[in-house]
């Protein structure tokens, strides 16, 4: 029988020692000192996005550099890429970011700008080997809060046999906007709408902002407002407008279907407009044998609005306790060489040229590679960080020009509904 | 426990036979609680607490970085003028609207079905029961969302009728039927409940109809409405809230974007991607309190109404 007394007793002895030991916990956990050794070292948490192939290459890397640096031990963790920023965003609020994180340039100024992320310039990280128009992108306002890994350049892509098959010359890539919409309608055309010309391109964020630079634009002033107006917003969704329900592009029904795979990767149009480093993704979805890269239309041969942008960035949290060991760490993963050789350009192509250097590029890598040499005369600047809120921005701005594909929106009232959405974040986060 | 003021009172008050039973009561109290100690603090600490915090956020600025700033009511205001709020609304109340009453009419069709005594009947109640275990998986909605797109076996099927409306998953007007057929399809557990009230509609009843020559449809509104209106009521209230929240197959059909032009952005969906992708806490936790309010409303009005039409056994109507 359960003596009420002695029940009681025991539900209290049970509850204190359940506290005390929640209070061991926290306290034991602390770690010794800020540096380890060989016998004693000191672990390190890192974190990305990606799938399964990044996974295993970043596996290889860090037992490499375990290997080399017997006193640290890195903790490795990844999830998807929508995922992975809901993630960070509740672990910034409980202080409990990882030391060392992959990241990317449009999150770049919400959490630097927060202070949530460590300014690299404090520690000992070595960027001689970088390009000087590129390390920039990393910095807010004078601090290096994120060091690229590698760049990746905007692209045409097409597939060749595709084109072959149709009787369609392969494009040499120096065309202007009139001609590239004739190129997809050509193709839409000659496939009686069993291929189509592309998606449409005026609904890519990036594309937008390579055509401003065309412009001489720049998206986002210095002091964190858009720097177009409405009538370029406009001005853009029209370049398109002939071509919104013909066989030139995709019906939103269908990439809507197709989702999340890419039209491009189904084998359903003949182009695509994005990343030069989604090479090694495509092939595999598609299946082509061979898929090629040409720089985007321009209607100013000499200007095509091209940049080098970090396609991800290593950063630290604020809040590490083990700066030392993370510093070394992202040293490493942008620096050596073998490390270039584990990833080759799944990453995009390796920003330090010592670690480009010491990357052997073949087959489907070479092209990614050849193709950003190819465009070195075009590059500008790497754009600064986007605004605080710039993600939030990026996909309002797909989801507007997919209303406006459905036909739910007109040109005018999508450009209205986004600068409304992005006037209203930008006053939020003022 | 003392032992000793529990003894002083005992010998105070024993020749009083009332306060001893109270004491016995209190006494069964503290047992009471102390067995419900573990849920109480649970129910304190991870609903109560979270709730009020929430109303205290939606009061302010809150970005999950830097400390929540007061702001006072402009998130509430600023919610009517926001075109996808209100665009979210109008896709989850058609839902309900809709989706509810379907839903509760093929469970009644379905009960009254597996009512009569037949061979079989309990292997047909386990197969109709289970789609409602298995229908708010993640699982369920991946296989829902093949089976509705292109060349899915809907298209097919229809196609086959000579009804080519093409994949629904993309298709904004087809995306709202989807969902509601997604819903109906669930029916089990009003099914059961409804299975249950049917069963304690005493027979003679409609032995009595039967003999003074009622058919079917006469029976149905007569005596089986009547008698089942309490577990009508209850599956009413319990679906309207339900469906108020859905949230799991909405996001991964249209891969948590609300999708095609907006027609699955329903309100928790909306509030999920304010509060986690924009990082605008408070205006989320103004959504969720509004929407509290909302339902707590609808629940009210739903029992008022039900004092015309909901008859109870012993009432004298």
């Amino acid at each position: 029988m359960i003596n009420r007394r002695h029940f009681l007793t025991t539900v209290a002895v049970g509850t204190a020692s359940a506290a005390a030991l929640a209070a061991c916990g926290t306290g034991s956990s602390t770690s010794a000192g800020e540096t380890g050794s060989a016998e004693n070292p000191v672990t390190i948490n890192y974190t990305w996005w990606g799938n399964d192939d990044r996974a295993e290459r970043t596996r290889k890397a860090i037992a490499l550099f375990e290997s080399k640096n017997p006193d640290i031990k890195v903790n490795g963790n990844f999830t998807d890429f929508a995922g992975y920023w809901q993630k960070r965003a509740t672990e910034a609020a409980g202080g409990g970011l990882p030391d060392v994180m992959q990241w990317d340039l449009s999150y770049l100024r919400d959490y630097g700008q927060r202070n949530q992320l460590l300014d690299l310039g404090t520690v000992n990280i070595n960027t001689d080997a970088f390009d000087k128009s590129l390390l920039p992108s990393g910095q807010i306002r004078g601090k290096t809060y994120g060091i690229p890994t590698s760049t990746n350049a905007f692209a045409v892509y097409y597939d060749p046999a595709k084109l072959a098959s149709l009787g369609i010359a392969e494009p040499t890539g120096k065309w202007s906007y009139k001609e590239f919409n004739d190129f997809l309608t050509e193709v839409g055309t000659k496939s009686n709408s069993a291929i189509f010309g592309s998606t449409d391109y005026t609904g890519v964020w990036w594309m937008f902002n390579i055509w401003l630079r065309q412009n001489n634009i720049e998206a986002f002033t210095e002091d964190g407002k858009l720097g177009f107006t409405k009538d370029d917003m406009k001005k853009w969704w029209n370049t398109t407008a002939g071509l919104r329900g013909t066989p030139a592009i995709i019906t939103e029904e269908r990439v809507t279907q197709l989702a999340p795979k890419s039209p491009f990767g189904s084998n359903v149009t003949a182009t695509e407009v994005t990343w030069d480093n989604f090479m090694a993704g495509y092939l595999a979805d598609s299946g082509a044998k061979e898929l090629k890269l040409v720089p985007p239309p321009s209607d100013d041969p000499d200007n095509l609005g091209l940049f080098l942008k970090p396609s991800m960035l290593m950063v630290a949290s604020a809040k590490t306790k083990f700066k030392d060991a993370a510093a070394r760490f992202i040293d490493f993963m942008i620096n050596d060489p073998e490390v270039g050789q584990i990833f080759k350009t799944s990453r995009g192509v390796p920003a330090s040229k010592t670690q480009r250097d010491g990357t052997t590029f073949e087959g489907t890598d070479k092209l990614v590679v050849d193709y950003e040499k190819s465009i070195e005369q075009y590059l500008k600047d790497a754009p600064e960080p986007p605004i605080v809120g710039f993600g939030t921005l990026e996909a309002s701005f797909k989801r507007v020009s997919s209303d406006l594909n459905y036909g739910k929106l007109t040109i005018d009232g999508a450009a209205d509904a986004w600068f409304k959405e992005a006037e209203d974040l930008i006053k939020q986060n003022a | 426990m003392t032992q000793s003021p529990t003894l002083s009172r005992r010998s105070a008050q024993s020749d009083s036979p009332l306060p001893r039973k109270s004491r016995q009561r209190g006494a069964d109290a503290r047992a009471g609680y102390t067995f419900l100690l573990p849920w109480l603090l649970g129910f304190i600490a991870l609903t109560v607490g979270p709730m009020i915090s929430s109303l205290y956020l939606s009061f302010t600025n809150y970005n999950l970085f830097e400390p929540p700033k007061w702001i006072g009511l402009d998130n509430y205001t600023t919610l009517f003028q926001d075109e996808r709020f209100l665009q979210s609304v109008g896709v989850t109340v058609s839902y309900v609207v809709f989706g509810t009453p379907l839903k509760l009419a093929a469970a009644l069709a379905v009960a009254m079905l597996l009512n009569s005594k037949r061979r079989g009947q309990g292997f047909y109640r386990s197969a109709f029961y289970a789609p409602s275990l298995i229908g708010a998986s993640v699982s369920i909605a991946i296989v829902w969302k093949a089976m509705f797109g292109d060349a899915g076996p809907v298209d097919q099927g229809l196609s086959f009728f000579g009804i080519n409306l093409g994949g629904w998953v993309g298709n904004p007007a087809m995306t709202m039927p989807m969902f509601i057929l997604l819903t109906v399809w669930q029916f089990g557990a009003p099914m059961v409940i409804f299975l249950a009230g049917l069963k304690q509609i005493p027979a003679d009843l409609y032995e009595a109809a039967s003999m003074d020559g009622a058919g079917p449809i006469r029976k149905f509104f007569n005596i089986t409405w009547p008698m089942l209106s309490p577990v009508i009521f209850f599956n009413l209230l319990m679906e309207t809230i339900h469906a108020f929240q859905i949230f799991n197959s909405a996001y991964i059909i249209s891969n948590g974007e609300g999708g095609p032009a907006g027609s699955t952005l329903f309100y928790t969906l909306y509030l999920y991607l304010r509060g986690f992708s924009d990082f605008r806490m408070g205006y989320a936790s103004a959504m969720a309190w509004l929407l509290l309010i909302v339902v707590g409303i609808l629940t009210l009005i739903i029992f008022r109404t039900s004092k015309s039409w909901v008859h109870y056994s012993g009432d004298a109507k």
